[in-house]
Parts: C-alpha cells; sequence; structure tokens
C-alpha cells in the first residue's frame, strides 16, 4: 500500500517535474533565451493557412513570433504559415480561397479591391512603408528631390515609383530592371536601387559601401507595409475565428518587437538568405515603423480611414485604379483590433 | 496574252485557295472564343482571375497607345536578334560545312545553344552587357540561332553527292561550288530554320524585358506583362501577350511570305 503510494507519488513528482519544465522552456522561447518551438497540443484545432507576400523576413517577424511562442494556439488556430517570393499571387490565393489569411503592402489592398477582389485589411504591422532609394554617399544626393543623374534599378510592379516619377524632377534618372540583388549597386557608384529600409542598406554596408536611404514616404507615398489581409465572406460568416487571429498575430508582433531574438533564429533557419546580422539591425530598424512617434504598443496594428484614403487618391492620382469607386472603409476595418485581450484603447474609425 | 489568262487564274485558284484554307482556323477560333466568354458568364468568372475575350479587347483599346509603343521596342529587338542569327547563324554554318571535323568538334558546342535555360543566363547576360535594349537583342539573338545553325550545315552538306562531282568535273572551283550549288540549295533549309527561329526571337526579347524591360522610358511586352499581373489588371496583360503572340505570328508569316516570293524559286525546286 505504501509502496503503492509512493509510487504515484513518485509519478506525480515526475510529472509536475515534465510539466514545470515544459513551462519553462516555452518561457524560455518566448523570453528571448532559448529556441524552443511551442509543442502544439492535440485537440480541435482550427487549421488555418497564413500566405506571406516573400520569403520569411524580419516584416513576417510577429508571424512567426505569434507562432512559435504559441499564440495561435493558445486561441485553438493551428496555423500553417506558407512563405511567398517573387510573383506569388497572394490576393489571388486569399480570394480563391486557398488560404484563409495573407499578408501585403497597402497597395495591393486597393487593387484587389479595384479588381473586384472581396478582401479586407484587418491589421497593419507597419504604419509607415519600408520603402526607401539606395545611393552612394559619394553620390552628393541626400534627398530624393535631388535624385539625378543615376541609374535606378526599381522593379515593374510597384506603385511607389510611378508616384515619384510625376512628382520629382528626376533629371537624367534612367531606370533599369530591378534585379533582386544589390550586386549592380555595389559595383557601380553611379548606380541606385530600391530597397526596404531595414534590409539592403546593411547588406550593403557589410559589403564595404557607404549607403545613404532615402524613403520614398518623404515624398508622401507610404501605404501601410506587412498587413494582414482575409476575405469580406470570412468576416461575415467566421468572425470570431477572425477575432482569435488577429488578437494572437498582434501579440506575436508585440512579442516580436520588444524581443526577436528567438523568432530570429527561427527565420535565419528557414530562410538560409538571411544573415543573423541583418535579421537583428532589420527588426530593430522596422520597430521604428511598426510603432512610429511614441505609439503605444498597445495600439500596434491600427489604421485610419485618412491613410487608406490617401492612398486610393494616390493610385487614381497616377491612374492605376478608378478613385470614384473604391470606399476607404471598404478596405479595411479595425473592429478585431480594438477587442484585444491586453486592453487596447479603442480606436475610432 | 496568252501566259496573261493564265496567271490571271493561277492568281483567282490562289486566292480562292487561301479563303479555303482560313475558314476552318476561323471557325475554330470563333467557337473557343464563344466557349471562352460562355464560361466566364456561366461560373462568374472575376476579370482579375480570367478576363473574357471581350474584356480583353476592350483592355487592349484602352491601353493602346502603351500596346503600340510596347510592340514597337520588343518587334525591334525580336527583329534586330532575327536578323543577327540569320546572318551569323549562316556564316557558322558555312565555316561548319568547311570540314566533317570542324563539325564534328564544334557542332555539341553549338547544341548547348539550344540547351541552356534562357531564363537563367539571361540575367547574365545583363550583368555583363548593361540592362538595356542591347541585351534584350542578345538574349533574343542566342535563343534564335540554333535553328539556322543546323539547318543550313544541313543543307549545305547534303547537297547531291553527284551533282558535287559533276561540279567538280566541270572544274568548278571552291567559290563556285559554294555559291552555285550548296548555297542554292540550302536557301529552303534557311527558310525551315527561319520559321522556327522567328518565333524564338520574339520570345528571347520578351525573356530579356522581363529582366530588363525598363531600360527606356518605353516599355516592351515582357516589361508589361508581368507589370499589369502585378496590378491585377489580367485584362491588360492578356492584351499584352495577346500582342506578343501576334508578333510572333507575323514575323513567321514574314518569313513564309519571303519563301513565297522571293525565295520561291530556291525552295520550289525542292519541292
Amino acid at each position: 500500500m505504501i509502496l503503492a503510494e509512493f509510487r504515484r507519488g513518485i509519478a506525480f513528482a515526475a510529472a509536475m517535474v515534465l510539466v514545470s519544465m515544459a513551462i519553462l522552456a516555452s518561457l524560455a522561447g518566448c523570453g528571448g533565451q532559448g529556441n524552443v518551438a511551442h509543442q502544439p497540443t492535440t485537440g480541435e484545432a482550427d487549421q488555418v493557412t497564413l500566405q506571406l507576400n516573400w520569403f520569411p523576413e524580419v516584416e513576417h517577424g510577429g508571424f512567426y513570433a505569434a507562432k512559435l511562442c504559441g499564440f495561435y494556439e493558445d486561441e485553438g488556430l493551428d496555423v500553417k504559415i506558407v512563405p511567398g517570393g517573387p510573383n506569388v499571387p497572394v490576393v489571388q490565393q486569399l480570394d480563391s480561397g486557398r488560404v484563409d489569411f495573407a499578408v501585403t503592402n497597402a497597395d495591393r489592398v486597393v487593387f484587389g479591391r479595384d479588381a473586384d477582389a472581396d478582401i479586407v485589411a484587418v491589421m497593419a504591422a507597419m504604419q509607415h512603408s519600408p520603402r526607401c532609394i539606395l545611393v552612394h554617399r559619394e553620390s552628393g544626393i541626400t534627398s530624393l528631390s535631388n535624385l539625378r543623374d543615376v541609374t535606378l534599378a526599381v522593379g515593374s510592379g510597384p506603385a511607389f515609383y510611378k508616384y515619384m516619377a510625376k512628382h520629382l524632377p528626376l533629371e537624367n534618372v534612367q531606370t533599369v530592371a530591378y534585379p533582386g540583388s544589390i550586386g549592380p549597386f555595389l559595383s557601380n557608384r553611379k548606380h541606385a536601387q530600391q530597397a526596404y529600409v531595414f534590409s539592403e542598406p546593411y547588406v550593403a554596408k557589410e559589403k564595404g559601401a557607404d549607403p545613404v536611404a532615402l524613403m520614398v514616404s518623404d515624398v508622401g507615398f507610404d501605404p501601410y507595409a506587412s498587413t494582414l489581409i482575409v476575405r469580406g465572406e470570412m468576416i461575415r460568416e467566421r468572425s470570431e475565428l477572425v477575432q482569435r487571429f488577429v488578437r494572437a498575430t498582434v501579440k506575436g508582433w508585440q512579442h516580436y518587437l520588444a524581443k526577436p531574438a528567438s523568432t530570429n533564429r527561427h527565420l535565419d533557419e528557414i530562410n538560409p538568405d538571411m544573415e543573423p546580422g541583418v535579421l537583428a539591425y532589420g527588426a530593430g530598424e522596422m520597430a521604428k515603423l511598426c510603432l512610429p512617434d511614441e505609439m503605444p504598443v498597445e495600439r500596434f496594428g491600427t489604421m485610419t480611414a485618412d491613410r487608406w484614403q490617401t492612398l486610393v487618391d494616390q493610385l487614381a492620382e497616377i491612374d492605376l485604379v478608378d478613385g470614384g469607386v473604391i470606399l476607404a472603409e471598404q478596405l479595411f476595418t479595425t473592429q478585431f483590433l480594438t477587442g484585444d485581450s491586453q486592453g487596447a484603447v479603442a480606436i475610432e474609425e | 496574252m496568252n501566259s496573261h489568262r493564265v496567271n490571271e487564274r493561277r492568281n483567282e485558284e490562289v486566292v480562292s485557295r487561301v479563303r479555303f484554307a482560313l475558314i476552318p482556323p476561323l471557325i475554330a477560333l470563333i467557337v473557343l472564343l464563344v466557349i471562352w466568354e460562355g464560361a466566364i458568364r456561366m461560373y462568374g468568372i472575376k476579370s482579375y482571375f480570367l478576363p473574357s475575350p471581350w474584356e480583353v479587347l476592350l483592355a487592349a483599346w484602352r491601353i493602346r497607345g502603351e500596346l503600340a509603343g510596347a510592340v514597337w521596342l520588343t518587334g525591334r529587338a525580336a527583329i534586330s536578334g532575327f536578323s543577327l542569327s540569320l546572318v551569323s547563324g549562316s556564316v557558322i554554318a558555312m565555316i561548319f560545312a568547311q570540314s566533317g571535323h570542324i563539325r564534328l568538334g564544334c557542332f555539341p558546342y553549338a547544341v548547348l545553344l539550344q540547351t541552356v535555360p534562357i531564363v537563367a543566363i539571361a540575367p547574365l547576360v545583363i550583368n555583363w552587357q548593361g540592362a538595356g535594349l542591347q541585351s534584350v537583342i542578345l538574349i533574343s539573338f542566342v535563343v534564335s540561332l540554333f535553328p539556322i545553325i543546323a539547318n543550313v550545315t544541313a543543307g549545305l552538306t547534303s547537297v547531291d553527292r553527284q551533282l558535287v562531282e559533276l561540279f567538280r568535273m566541270g572544274g568548278a572551283n571552291w567559290w563556285q561550288e559554294a555559291i552555285k550549288l550548296r548555297v542554292p540549295h540550302a536557301v529552303a533549309d534557311l527558310v525551315t530554320g527561319a520559321r522556327t527561329s522567328a518565333g524564338l526571337a520574339v520570345i528571347g526579347a520578351i525573356v530579356g524585358e522581363f529582366f530588363t524591360g525598363n531600360s527606356t522610358s518605353q516599355h516592351g511586352l515582357g516589361f508589361l506583362i508581368p507589370q499589369r499581373i502585378h496590378w491585377l489588371k489580367t485584362d491588360e496583360a492578356f492584351a499584352a501577350v495577346a500582342m506578343a503572340t501576334l508578333l510572333g505570328v507575323v514575323m513567321f508569316g514574314a518569313v513564309g511570305w519571303l519563301r513565297s516570293t522571293v525565295l520561291a524559286r530556291w525552295c520550289d525546286a525542292r519541292g
């Protein structure tokens, strides 16, 4: 009898040790010291898919943090994150129902609505666009308004260059297709290229260049970046699921902005192109875009109708969308941000 | 007088033959377009997934100015690449035709032109050449070169043995043999190669523009297509694709037209 009780006691103690170890491990992983992924529990978790717009990088850090720290799991969600890349049709994937959530920049949300896609933004990870033009310091160019006499590599798709071309003199600026690498920039002092402020400038410096990053947002073109989008149908029919996903995602981002180290280790593993140094630098620089001007962390992800309207007007100005047809209110909602469990303030629309 | 009438009758025959040859493909096209348009209406497919033929037509009209500029730029690159292929391909083929040893030694490397994945080397070409029209022409040239080399080499070397011996018996020198026998014989093969090459040259130009298309203030078709897809203006992308296809068809047609007019003397002789 005594022996049996003793055995039960041992078993209980062992179980307690295991449980506390598991808790410790998860705390360590999300406290920024360890790299222990949260073990998913077996249960009736809702399986959802999140489509990224690019290879896993810092601009997706919060989504990975939410998964690694088990925030999704805590909300009863089993989230599969699908990395993107060039030419991944994010809006099409979402609108056709092949994925449940997706990440894209705000200008593409407007393109999507203009093309009759049933998509709505529910959170914006970055308040300000990380888009910049990289020039060599030797060029003497200090602002976009005196960008001249350079070969500028820009992608054909993004709207920002069309906006720049309309609003800046760009004297003797010859544009070429963006090759997807900073190679040509490094080898030619007369070269300039598009970039994300928290990525390429660091890499260029590492390779011995002395770059200056000129923010495109300074010209006034400043769409939200890394916005989380869902189908309007999903909001109408499964609003509670969207609420859980957004709540966990916001928590993930708040965690990532404070303690990016463990998530960055994971990003480094799944995207070998990303060096630990650029990830650490990137997370720090990006935080300024996610929470600018002393914005409290509770308000992370918020959006305003004014900002969306400005974007619609700008895209209409450069003839990319039909401005009269799209209403800013249809493009986004903050309804899932206000119910934040962290006690975020009510955000007026 | 008499011969004039014969000519007239022959012309009428040709016209009616052409007319007859055009009817079946036209019917097939109309049926296809009707099914396409119908499917979109029936299943309510969104335009940015798959635009209807009518929407593509409207989009083409909407951006006609830009499309015309793009066709001009891409067409110029493709024709330049194609012309370079015709000239250098023929010259290379003449060298190959000189000896079996040269052919054995070099032909495998000419085959590389055919097998190298152009989308993989296009960024390299741009690395070496810099972005711009000359890179696009070079890529167009690289992909359209091999059919010319292969066909013309075959044409120059497959001359009837007895005819060669006849020439030599008559004391013809190398030059006479080449100009009067081998080259005329190879014209038909050049045309065969050029037909394949013309389409490839357009593909090469488009691929080049994918990587370097916005080198001037004007944009080629290969620049327009991914851009419009990015903007979710699929109807305009389709219009650009249709123009690219049309450009290939026109170049192919031009080769066919040259074959049956200027080059008919050499080509018809071989049937």
